[in-house]
């Protein structure tokens, strides 16, 4: 569960990049972040992460206020999650397989149970083939799936993507969507930002609208419901 | 921590030691030149140690007793020297022992002696060695103080002069070893500080998807312990190819033959001396990569 209660972000710079913004997401949701550019979806996706902090305001995640997190819980917060970036933030001296499997070294798997997971998610992306290249080897989409397949690698609760699908052809973009709502129908939470209308309209998912970092409105339907 | 998981820190480590091989190199090279140096005050101290002990035992305090003294004061002197702190053994030399010893020490001209052989005036003696050869003055003056004691002969200019050498080597070993410890992890740290700024885009991204601070420092600590344990390993070698050289010519140089030491063999220190490196290496190391990391875990 996410919820945001009267959250304001102002960067150094002076940009005020998320106004007031207040909604919960429940366990189980999914939830489209739209708006345009420089609205302020991935600050707010970076407020979740605690890679920003806000300004002023509280941010709960299941159950608990982040605002006040230690920063050495700050890595466990962030395993709760699957995140897919916006910038991939893959790493570009190891393979894709490397990629995946790092996200399971980190919560300490055992090696049988990566050997086992690390091919699937990455069958499941459409990335077996691929296994063995290195990210520079890679399409932006390519690079974007080995995102995915890292971020779902874990069976994290909580799914959050960025723009995954800001680099597809429209029929990669729907597989992968299609994905996501499949993930989400066994029971994880899914958060994505896009800007993909025709994708939002047709999903018909709650979506939650932003214009200059407020939000515009929130409810179930297309990216364009009445402003 | 999983087995898996040390696998995979250590793999880590050894591909920043590969990935920053110029720095990896040039840190090697300086850690060994001071190991080095460190090595030979090491090695000397050794072996002046040993030769004290060497002449420790060989060569006694050697306590002469008057004449005219009975067996029974003979007896009662040895006795009270015995029961002194320092005093490690006491032996009892007879007339016809000490005319044996002279006999020795004379070799081909033992023929000078031939009129002790019937009317053998030779003083009896006590040999006194020492537990710890500092106290050798206070020694010497309490037995003095004794009765039926004619005179002290000892070998005293020698061993104070060793034990002044030995204190020199001990002082400068450890101001040396103190040098070597600040120079090394200044050098290790640095290396270390390159190959995590070199790395910086790789910690934020770990950092991004939940790995803790700990996971990450592993691999550069490991990278700091690599770079101490290689420079440990070639600088025994370097040191004991060199030793094995310097000691060979020292020991059939006539010098030493003629005074009768003999220096340590370098297997004889092999097990100190790589305990020593081993220690500094992975000690250094883990010290150096841990200074080195501390502000760019926050992310
Ligand atoms: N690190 C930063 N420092 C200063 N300003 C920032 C920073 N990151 C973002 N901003 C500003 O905050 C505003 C919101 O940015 P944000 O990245 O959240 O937008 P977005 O909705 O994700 O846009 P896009 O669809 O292009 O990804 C923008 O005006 C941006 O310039
Ligand atoms: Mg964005």
């Amino acid at each position: 569960m996410i919820e945001f209660r009267n959250v304001n972000k102002t960067y150094s710079t002076g940009t005020e990049a998320v106004n007031n913004a207040s909604f919960v997401i429940n366990k189980g949701e999914f939830a489209f972040l739209v708006g345009s550019s420089g609205s302020g979806k991935s600050t707010i996706i970076k407020l979740i992460l605690k890679e920003e902090e806000p300004t002023s305001g509280n941010i709960i995640i299941n159950g608990k206020d982040t605002t006040f997190l230690k920063p050495a819980r700050v890595p466990y917060l962030r395993r709760s999650m699957g995140v897919v970036f916006q910038d991939f933030r893959l790493l570009p001296d190891k393979t894709v397989y490397e990629n995946v499997a790092f996200a399971m070294y980190i919560v300490k798997a055992t090696p049988r149970h990566i050997r086992r997971q690390v091919p699937m998610v990455l069958s499941l992306v459409g990335l077996s083939g691929k296994a063995k290249m290195y990210p520079n080897e890679l399409s932006g989409g390519e690079q974007q799936r080995v995102a995915l397949a890292r971020a779902l690698v874990n069976n994290p609760s909580m799914l959050i993507a960025d723009e995954p699908t800001g680099n597809l052809d429209p029929d990669t973009a729907w597989e992968i969507m299609s994905l996501l709502n499949e993930i989400n129908l066994r029971g994880t939470t899914v958060v994505v930002a896009t800007h993909a209308k025709d994708i939002v309209d047709k999903m018909n998912k709650r979506v939650i609208h932003l214009s200059k970092g407020k939000i515009v409105s929130d409810k179930k339907g297309g990216y364009d419901c009445e402003i | 921590m999983r087995f898996n998981i040390l696998g995979y820190l250590i793999k880590e480590g050894f591909r920043n030691v590969f990935k920053n091989k110029k720095s990896t190199i040039s840190s090697l090279t300086i850690m060994c030149a001071t190991m080095l140096v460190f090595g030979i005050f090491f090695l000397i101290g050794e072996n002046v140690n040993y030769i004290i002990n060497t002449v420790e035992q060989a060569q006694g305090i050697e306590v002469f007793i008057e004449t005219d003294a009975t067996e029974a004061e003979i007896e009662e002197l040895g006795t009270k020297i015995r029961a002194m702190d320092a005093v490690n053994k006491v032996e009892y030399v007879t007339k016809e022992q000490a005319l044996n010893r002279l006999k020795d020490r004379l070799k081909d001209q033992a023929y000078v002696l031939e009129i002790y052989e019937e009317n053998n005036i030779l003083p009896t003696s006590y040999i006194v060695t020492l537990t710890d050869l500092s106290k050798t003055k206070e020694v010497q003056e309490e037995i003095l103080t004794f009765d039926h004691v004619k005179r002290i002969e000892s070998s005293d200019q020698t061993i104070s002069t060793l034990l002044k050498i030995a204190n020199g080597i001990r002082i400068g070993t450890g101001v040396f070893l103190l040098f070597l410890i600040v120079i090394s992890v200044f050098i290790i740290s640095n290396t270390i500080k390159l190959s995590v700024h070199s790395r910086r885009k790789e910690i934020s991204i770990m950092k991004y998807v939940g790995a803790t601070n700990s996971f990450i420092r592993w691999p550069f600590i490991i990278e700091g312990i690599i770079i101490g344990v290689v420079a440990a390993l070639l600088s025994i070698i370097i040191i004991g190819l060199l030793y094995n050289l310097v000691a060979g010519q020292i020991m059939e140089s006539s010098v030493v033959a003629l005074i009768n030491i003999s220096l340590l063999s370098f297997s004889e220190m092999f097990n100190l001396i790589i305990c020593v490196y081993m220690g500094l290496g992975i000690g250094v190391g883990v010290l150096g990569s841990a200074i080195s990391m501390r502000k760019y875990l926050e992310v």
